[in-house]
């Protein structure tokens, strides 16, 4: 490179005209004494390159050229190692880092919202599920206290049991009835008469020798099997005048024997009205 | 042979030393180095042409390298650094890729 020093006339042309080395005639190219007569006259690039490579001198051309070299050199790998190494937000300008912020702090509030909404979806659909289920058991128990009424499921409870021995078979199906309102009056929940469950349609009848009870022939002994609260039922038929009195009047016996565990197992199968409709609806 | 020495030395110092660079230096260097290696790539073409000078070489480096970094300075400024960078990439690797086909002319005669 030394010898560039010294080669001012190549100034000439601007357009790369010893890329046409190969033309002798051409009038540009320094005319070093070194250059050889021979072949070609001006010394090509090449030559030029490798005479700069070598031998190395040492002059002030070299140093200089070789201290800003060192400096590219040098800002090159710090580059290089910084964007290969670091993420690449590191060589970021302020206003990318700025829009990058920006973005991320969107996408933070985006997905923070679509959370919230989600988690708001949970808890719907988990209440709802909830209701669902309070319902569901809310039915069912309903539909067990009517069936207890409606005499479509068993029941068991504390209670009476009432024996009424009609020997002289002078108990009518009224009498009866009396006993079953009388029950009623005093807080029966569910009452069974010789295995027929007395429900709200229950009617008593009256035939020959015994009594019908919704038309099935029942007779003497009458065995009542009451669930409700026995200190209630009992005092309510032995009050005077009342079921047991009358009761006795006819020549009928009757015992009363409190129980904690009566079971009305009788069942009745609920019958789907014809007329009635519910206006609830 | 000496600058050839002083570009090896200065890739492997960068890599061996680990230079913490400022960052308020930091967004400009890329555009530096590029602008320095035009500088370069303009130096070995007078050089291959004959009409090297190491001063023109030492102002063209530095102005090559500090213009640039201006200009960047001036688009963050402006709001505009990421298309002015983007614009001085481009110009200054228009200039390095006819440079560099200059250089080639003259090496391989081709």
């Amino acid at each position: 490179m030394s010898d560039d020093r010294t080669t001012p006339p190549g100034r000439g042309p601007e357009e790369e005209r010893n890329g046409a080395a190969a033309v002798p005639e051409e009038p540009a190219g320094p005319s070093g004494p070194a250059a050889p007569a021979g072949e070609r006259p001006s010394p090509g690039g090449r030559e030029r390159l490798i005479r700069g490579l070598w031998p190395p001198r040492v002059n002030r051309n070299q140093l200089t050229v070789a201290l800003l070299l060192f400096v590219l050199g040098l800002g090159l790998a710090i580059q290089v190692r910084s964007t290969s190494e670091n993420s690449p937000l590191r060589g970021a300008r302020q206003e990318d880092l700025v829009r990058i912020l920006d973005e991320l702090d969107s996408r933070t509030q985006r997905l923070e919202e679509e959370r919230g909404k989600l988690e708001n979806q949970k808890s719907e659909l988990e209440n709802s599920s909830d209701q669902a289920e309070e319902a569901r058991r809310q039915t069912e128990e309903r539909a067990r206290q009517l069936g207890v009424l409606a005499g479509t499921v068993a029941a068991e409870g504390p209670g009476i049991r009432m024996t009424v021995n009609d020997a002289a078979g002078t108990v009518e199906a009224h009498m009866l009835l009396d006993a079953i309102q009388e029950l009623r009056a005093a807080g029966a929940e569910a009452i069974e008469v010789n295995g027929v469950r007395v429900v709200t349609s229950t009617h008593f009848t009256d035939s020959g020798a015994g009594i019908r009870i919704d038309g099935r022939k029942v007779a003497s002994p009458y065995r009542f099997e009451v669930i409700g609260m026995p200190q209630d039922l009992e005092p309510a038929l032995n009050i005077p005048g009342g079921v047991v009195q009358s009761l006795e009047k006819e020549q009928a016996t009757v015992s009363i024997t409190r129980s904690e565990k009566i079971v009305v197992d009788a069942l009745r199968s609920a019958k789907r009205p014809d007329y009635a409709q519910s206006s609830s609806q | 042979m000496i600058a050839v020495l002083g570009l090896i030395v200065g890739v492997v110092a960068g890599l061996l030393v680990r230079p913490v660079v400022p960052t308020v230096v930091e967004p400009y260097l890329p555009i530096a180095v590029v602008a320095a290696l035009d500088a370069v790539f303009g130096g070995l073409r007078a050089m291959l042409d004959g009409i090297f000078d190491d001063k023109v070489f030492v102002v063209s480096f530095l102005s090559n390298v500090v213009v640039a970094a201006l200009i960047v300075f001036l688009g963050d400024k402006l709001g505009v650094g990421a298309q002015l960078s983007t614009g001085v990439v481009v110009v200054l690797g228009i200039r390095i890729f006819s440079n560099a086909a200059a250089i080639r002319r003259h090496v391989f005669r081709a």
